[in-house]
């Protein structure tokens, strides 16, 4: 074992170091950075808009690609979050609390620089874990058959509606369309038409990248015309972004911390950023000796879920690459750019497709030396790109959503589809209804549904075999125990949020945000807690 | 949601019964969606468990979706909904902009209906100066043609002005 993953290593390394892969990591750090940067465009409408480019490039260099995108807005975000008190993306908003003070004292500089560093170290311990915990997780899962996957895409759909933002019942009737959605088009099985409605366009079903393209970019791009704030530029000069000892000593407790956090809570599906920043800034602050520093400019309040963060970002590739369960949207749609490439991501991708899994793991440590070698001197170059104005960047956004959606299948229909589903796209923002949960069942439902009747054929019509067997037994048993753990989470988290809240309404009275205090995109929607109503 | 494009409707609070009911036409779109789909999936042919016909899996689809909805409709959290803006004049002309770009698209290629749409939206709805729309539209449109055609080799719909750039 310990040699496969050595051999994996070092073959992950030939990949990532690769000259085509090395400049496509840098430009997805670059992209991500800067989207975490700019006004209005999240990590998940960035992954969307992009997907048609990653359509023309090797399967390991597109993950390599979106990959990079994803863990770069993580450090994009804290950017605007401790300049600005504007969050670039969802984890980022606990950065707020003390990164923006510390600012307003004039140590916006340790401040960033601390967070790259976090993020640096979390990253990387959290791609160490990937390394040891990924391949025993697949030999495990080599063994599946198809009740198994029945019962594991179907875990994923609902953890997914569970844990992440919004209210569940809303989530699981969206992931309920998303399933209906991807029955569009020739049954796989018999081939009988299905809600084609006689038109030929449908007769291979929705496009995944026009759905996801239409309801991420374009529904966000529709949504943020309603709001015409301007944000404020950044005058101030950033010096010594290079923490003092004192600093690192104050923080390397909280970086260890948020490290080992943000992997575990990353690993579970649903965890994303959001949870697990909110928790290192939980823990570190009950840990502090003075709690009441926190909220005021206390370096741990930045280190900490800066690190956790970044790590879970990292761990929730996990789930992706063993098990073919994306954990969250962005991995979702990571999932759907490798199944338009042909490759199943699953148990068999690291004895199947080895430079696909290893590679895109090196391609994270590289990625995230670059990310610190960036950020560090060039911070100053990024809060330029504040000026940019949000309807400059919407209407270009528009036209290359437009001109890349056709050029995936050279076929104007799927424009047509973009701005329908960019129209439903927006109305689920107006209306409160998650487009993640009906993304990611849109991407699993062929799966689930070819899975599905497998397992009636093998059982012979009876259902017990999704109970019976093992494993999808021990899966659906799983599925059971996160429906009443997340209840009882729900009433946790709902009182950590609204400690945390108070914080932040603490803070807003003394220094009035610029513009606004959140943006409210599906990246920076701070999760109600389920069952909230 | 900043303070000057929600002032109209966060000032004047709607009649509490009249949202109440009108916020109900979400689960009820997605009932009617569901209850449809059932039906249609009936039609196809559900075959028996040891048999799926194709209707089955949609069926059983459709039925989540039809009960999610119609627990939706009792028991939807009403603060989940953003109030309704004068922005909303603006997206609406948005959309048609862009419906209008697909079509004009469709029949005169890429260039053009770039260039219209990238100076509309940046003129009208990101309220930049005359010449700067202009200049960032024009350069926009050939820019990008030269990416996709030229550069990516992506097939546009021929146009008037494709000669002119060396398709």
């Amino acid at each position: 074992m310990t040699v496969g993953i050595s051999d994996g290593i070092v073959q992950g390394f030939a990949v990532a170091l690769d000259p085509v892969n090395l400049l496509y990591v840098f430009a997805g750090v670059l992209i991500g950075t800067v989207i975490g940067v700019l006004p209005g465009l999240g990590p998940t409408a960035t992954i969307a808009l992009l997907l048609p480019l990653t359509y023309t490039i090797e399967p390991a260099t597109a993950v390599i690609l979106l990959a990079g995108i994803y863990y770069g807005s993580m450090y994009g975000g804290t950017i605007t979050s401790v300049l600005l008190r504007l969050p670039g993306e969802a984890a980022s908003v606990v950065t707020t609390f003390d990164g923006y003070q510390m600012a307003r004292q004039g140590r916006a500089g340790p401040a960033l620089g601390i967070a790259a560093v976090g993020s640096f170290v979390g990253g990387i311990l959290s791609v160490l874990g990937l390394m040891l915990l990924a391949p025993p997780l697949a030999d495990l899962a080599v063994s599946f058959g198809p009740p198994e996957y029945v019962a594991l895409t179907a875990l994923g759909i609902l953890l997914v509606t569970y844990l992440g933002s919004g209210t569940p019942l809303k989530s699981l009737s969206m992931a309920a369309l998303g399933l209906l959605l991807a029955t569009m088009g020739q049954d796989p099985i018999t081939g009988t038409t299905r809600f084609t409605f006689g038109s030929v366009a449908l007769f291979d079903g929705l496009d995944f990248v026009a759905v996801a393209m239409g309801l991420f970019g374009v529904g966000e791009i529709l949504h943020s015309l309603e709001r015409t704030d301007k944000v404020q530029a950044v005058t101030q000069r950033i010096r010594h972004i290079w923490p003092t000892r004192e600093d690192f000593r104050n923080s390397s407790g909280a970086i260890a911390r948020g490290s080992v956090l943000g992997f575990v809570i990353g690993v579970l599906p649903g965890g994303g950023g959001v949870i697990s920043s909110l928790a290192s800034y939980a823990l570190e602050k009950r840990r502090a000796k003075d709690p009441s520093r926190f909220g005021r400019g206390a370096i741990e309040g930045v280190a900490g879920p800066e690190t956790a963060n970044n790590a879970s970002s990292t761990s929730a590739f996990i789930p992706l690459l063993t098990l073919g369960i994306p954990a969250n949207v962005v991995l979702a749609l990571i999932f759907g750019a490798l199944l338009v490439q042909g490759v199943t991501p699953g148990p068999q991708l690291i004895t199947e497709e080895p430079e696909i899994f290893w590679g895109v793991i090196a391609s994270m440590v590289v990625g995230n030396v670059m990310l610190l070698v960036l950020n560090i001197p060039l911070v100053g170059v990024f809060v330029q790109l504040l000026r940019v104005r949000a309807g400059v960047l919407a209407a270009f956004a528009l036209v290359v959503t437009m001109a890349g959606v056709f050029s995936v299948n050279n076929d104007s229909f799927d424009m047509w589809v973009v701005l329908v589903f960019g129209v439903i796209g927006w109305l689920m923002k107006k209306t409160g209804f998650e487009p993640g949960p009906l993304v990611l069942a849109f991407v699993l439902g062929e799966i689930m549904e070819r899975a599905f009747r497998q397992s009636m054929l093998l059982s012979g019509g009876s259902l017990d075999i999704f109970v019976t067997r093992p494993l999808s037994g021990g899966l659906l048993a799983v599925m059971a125990a996160v429906v009443v753990l997340s209840l009882v989470l729900a009433r946790r988290r709902r009182a950590a949020f609204r400690h945390v809240d108070a914080e932040g309404e603490a803070g807003l009275d003394t220094a009035p945000a610029p513009g606004r205090d959140t943006r409210r995109t599906s990246d920076t929607d701070v999760p109600t807690a389920p069952g909230e109503r | 949601m900043s303070a000057s494009s929600s002032a109209p409707a966060s000032e004047r609070p709607a009649r509490p019964g009249a949202r109440s009911q009108l916020r109900r036409l979400a689960p009820l779109l997605l009932l009617a969606l569901g209850v449809g789909a059932l039906l249609m999936g009936r039609d196809m042919g559900l075959g028996e468990l040891t048999a799926p016909g194709p209707g089955l899996w949609p069926a059983i689809v459709a039925a989540l979706l039809t009960a999610t909805s119609v627990a939706l409709l009792f028991l939807d959290p009403a603060e989940d909904y953003e109030p309704w803006t004068a922005g909303t004049a603006r997206i609406v002309a948005g959309l048609a902009g862009l419906a209008l770009f697909i079509v004009l698209f469709q029949t005169i290629g890429f260039v053009v209906p770039a260039f219209l749409l990238l100076f509309a939206w940046l003129r009208l709805l990101g309220g930049e100066s005359w010449r700067m729309a202009l200049v960032l539209a024009a350069a926009g449109a050939i820019v990008l043609h030269l990416v996709f055609v030229v550069a990516l080799g992506v097939p546009f719909p021929a146009g008037p002005v494709d000669q002119l750039l060396g398709a």
